[in-house]
């Protein structure tokens, strides 16, 4: 890496002189040299070199990764690169929240009507069971079931579909 | 004709020809959207790539090269495969919650057709549920939910 001896895979595609301070040479090794000629043929290696140098050390490895698993991306689906891959993903979230609300519905209406053959059947009060803290209201009257059903058929919060690609999450790594 | 050049062409600084590849997507009216592929892609990668593709594949590959440049731009380090990452995240954890709620609803509905197994008390939705039972002999039958492999 670095040395006069043995230029780095991107010194060596661009044809120039590996410098000590190569800033590609720590992520593109001279054994791969598919890696650093995908990432050149999509972003172009200045701009990768501008894309790192704007990144503290720590963080440049993870973003070789994923420059490389763009570019790959981009040139396996030209028209649509990762976005395939993310509209891919979301319809399955999507289907997933609806599979889940259909799953939780069932269950009221499975409560629901468990309290209507209980009601049915004038059970003495006492021997309803409420000393759980999560209980949920379903076997109050009637007239407040639909109150409470939005709670359960509305997905958690934090499994809504990503619509703002500003919605990113910091991490340790996903190379690992 | 300064008046008539396309984002490209404008940032460029350079004159818009009739057959600019880049016009019918980098209108003037948006020269934030040229700015972002430019930063991330260069234009002479953006020209080769829309170059190699069919005119009405065109559009769609702006909107993408767009949205990555974007991913890009708001999360150097990850980009859009930050927003992969986090979708399966999603996908996981939404796929362990619709297994719980079927085995709940399998349990329930067993409780339902075998009443005289042991009175039901509903409670919330929870692995409270499954611990309640003595004899289970629910038919837990649990969908195989689509791993989310992508490309």
């Amino acid at each position: 890496m670095g040395s006069g001896s043995s230029p780095c895979a991107s010194c060596k595609l661009l044809r120039r002189r590996c410098a000590k301070d190569c800033i590609f040479a720590p992520y593109f090794p001279a054994d791969d040299p598919h890696k650093f000629s995908i990432v050149h043929k999509v972003f172009g290696a200045s701009n990768v070199s501008k894309m790192l140098q704007e990144l503290p050390v720590q963080q440049r490895a993870d973003a070789v990764s994923s420059l490389v698993y763009e570019a790959n991306a981009r040139v396996r689906d030209p028209v649509y690169g990762c976005v395939g891959a993310i509209s891919y993903l979301q319809n399955q979230v999507s289907q997933l929240q609806m599979q889940l609300a259909v799953a939780q519905t069932e269950i009221l209406c499975i409560q629901m009507q468990h309290h209507q053959d209980d009601s049915a059947l004038a059970l003495p009060t006492q021997m309803q069971h409420h000393d759980d803290d999560d209980y949920k209201p379903f076997l109050l009257p009637t007239t407040h079931n639909l109150d409470n059903i939005s709670q359960y058929i509305n997905f958690a919060s934090s499994s809504n579909v990503i619509q703002d690609p500003a919605a990113t999450v910091k991490r340790e790594s996903l190379w690992t | 004709m300064s008046s008539g050049r396309c984002a490209a062409c404008r940032y460029l600084r350079r004159r818009c020809t009739q057959d600019c590849i880049l016009s019918p997507y980098f209108p003037s009216n948006n020269p934030q959207r040229f700015a972002s592929v430019h930063r991330i892609y260069g234009a002479s990668n953006v020209t080769k790539l829309l170059q190699r593709l069919p005119t009405h594949l065109r559009a769609e590959a702006a909107d993408s090269l767009y949205f990555e440049a974007q991913c890009r731009l708001e999360d150097p380090v990850y980009g859009s495969v930050g927003l992969i990452f986090l979708l399966q995240q999603q996908i996981h954890s939404a796929e362990s919650q619709l297994i719980k709620t079927q085995a709940e609803v399998a349990v329930m509905k067993s409780q339902t057709q075998h009443p005289q197994t042991q009175p039901f008390r509903a409670i919330s939705g929870s692995n409270n549920l499954l611990l309640q039972q003595s004899d289970n002999d629910a038919n837990l039958s649990f969908s195989n939910q689509v791993s989310s492999g992508f490309i």
